[in-house]
């Protein structure tokens, strides 16, 4: 039997994934209860849950997708654990490969890694090549999040002192309203703008902005205003929580449609090369 | 001054469960190699895992910095624990976070945008592990005629335009006036360098967004 297969692995990947699950049931409890105590709407935490989940199980899939990728060569549990805990789609691949390079894997992830302490010391590198957030998180979150905080008072209290801190701070008060919208669009617009101009790896499909990034990013934007139109001109209460992961798996098949009728030159066509 | 004392203790409340469970999930997660060399007798040579590491810390710890400080004023404190122990955070916690704060119509910076985004980001660590989880051990066998498939292999590729555009779709129409300056300058960012990342690209996005924002602000174009 292949080692990396082995039941103990799994078991030992187990604790590790049992934990991530109880922290992150542990923290919803809380917000929960707390959501109660400021009087938030019971249907509007079950909606937060429920479109969320929705919203979620897409891209859950295309990192289940990592995951299988990389077992060829590292088998499952490394892959499973690494993209469970703070793993990253764009990291875990790269961090593999450096990794198996390193320690004389011969043919990086294309190759299947038979020598334990290779797979032993894989796991050694993408583990501390990539927990170096949670040294810092401790030391940083709270200060920044007071920060945050303070920024949040100050523009709940804007309409009625505005003029009164707009003699003060040179007007910038009126601005803060602005600030939060900005930076998402910001964050947003990253990759919107990639899939309109990006350069993808040449050897890998659908990296790159083309025909089909676009046709999918333009169905996402069109599927979502349409159906939040008619959940607003309809009154269409429950879909309202739901037009953004609908409007996003709309985009999905429409980009499996597009991909087998479109003439294949152009399906896979990616204009910057 | 009840709601502010309420309002101080929960959100020390949850920095101090923070705290704990970043400490103990860095424990759990060093525990995994050492389990993984106990449990095979074996230990890896200490020369290959420096010289794997020296390929990956400079860029993945200096990442992890700039992550830190770019993300969490936007998670929220629970969901700012919670999305740098279970990851994929540019991809879809954040995602999931801004999309839910935008549906139940609160503010980010306030408690309930902060309630809102951990119940997202929970829900949606909890749904990714469980997918994985069953992914990995239930459905092993038939993993690859699924995600191997050439049928569905264009949805996979194209989760990102699907997932940004959706979100952009809510945003941008509310916004559409400070929108637009930050897109035209990232696209011309990208003809000047095409293989930047999202990851990178969104560092001069925000920064162009924001001073976008605020001159049109100043220029009394939007309110």
């Amino acid at each position: 039997m292949d080692f990396k297969e082995s039941t103990g692995l799994y078991l030992i990947a187990g604790g590790v994934i049992a934990f991530v699950l109880a922290q992150s049931i542990f923290f919803l409890v809380k917000a929960w209860k707390q959501g109660e105590k400021l009087g938030i709407d019971k249907k509007k935490l079950r909606n937060t849950i429920t479109s969320s989940a929705v919203f979620t199980i897409p891209s859950a899939l295309s990192v289940l997708a990592t995951v299988i990728v990389l077992a060829p060569s590292l088998g499952l549990v490394i892959p499973w654990v690494r993209l469970s805990v703070i793993g990253n789609l764009l990291y875990e691949t790269k961090a593999a490969g450096d990794a198996m390079a390193s320690l004389g894997q011969e043919g990086g992830i294309t190759s299947t890694i038979t020598d334990p302490a290779i797979f032993a010391g894989v796991a050694w590198v993408m583990t501390l090549g990539i927990c170096f957030s949670l040294v810092i998180l401790p030391f940083v979150a709270k200060p920044l999040h007071k920060k945050v905080l303070n920024l949040g008072k100050k523009e709940e209290n804007k309409e009625e002192t505005t003029e009164k801190k707009e003699k003060k701070s040179g007007g910038i008060a009126g601005f803060i309203d602005l600030l939060t919208p900005a930076v998402f669009i910001g964050l947003i617009g990253a990759f919107v703008a990639r899939a309109i101009a990006g350069k993808g790896k040449p050897e890998t499909f659908g990296d790159g902005a083309g025909v089909l990034s676009l046709i999918t990013l333009v169905v996402a934007v069109g599927a979502s205003l349409i159906l939040e139109f008619v959940a607003k001109k309809f009154k269409i209460a429950w879909l309202e929580p739901f037009v953004m992961p609908i409007g996003m798996i709309i985009a999905m098949v429409i980009a499996v449609v597009a991909y087998n009728v479109l003439p294949p030159e152009l399906a896979v066509l990616e204009w910057r090369g | 001054m009840r709601k502010n004392k309420t309002e101080k203790s929960y959100f020390d409340r949850v920095h101090g469960w923070g705290r704990i469970s970043s400490v103990t999930a860095l424990c759990v997660l060093i525990m995994f190699p050492v389990s993984i060399c106990l449990y095979l007798g074996v230990w890896p040579s200490l020369s290959g895992v420096m010289s794997g590491l020296l390929k990956l810390v400079p860029l993945y710890w200096t990442l992890a910095v700039i992550e830190v400080l770019i993300y969490t004023p936007m998670l929220g404190a629970g969901g700012t624990y919670l999305s740098f122990v279970t990851g994929n955070i540019t991809n879809l916690k954040l995602p999931c976070a801004i999309g839910a704060m935008e549906n139940a119509k609160v503010k980010a910076n306030s408690e309930e945008g902060e309630v809102i985004s951990t119940i997202a980001i929970a829900t949606s660590s909890i749904v990714t592990t469980i997918i994985i989880a069953l992914g990995v051990l239930v459905f092993k066998p038939f993993l690859p005629a699924f995600t191997n498939s050439e049928l569905l292999m264009p949805a996979f590729k194209q989760v990102q335009p699907a997932l940004f555009g959706a979100l952009a779709a809510g945003y941008f129409s509310k916004h559409w006036k400070i929108s637009v300056f930050p897109i035209v300058v990232m696209v011309g960012i990208l003809f000047v360098a095409p293989t930047l990342d999202a990851g990178t690209l969104l560092i001069p996005g925000i920064i162009a967004s924001v001073l976008g924002a605020f001159t049109m602000w100043k220029l009394k174009w939007v309110k």
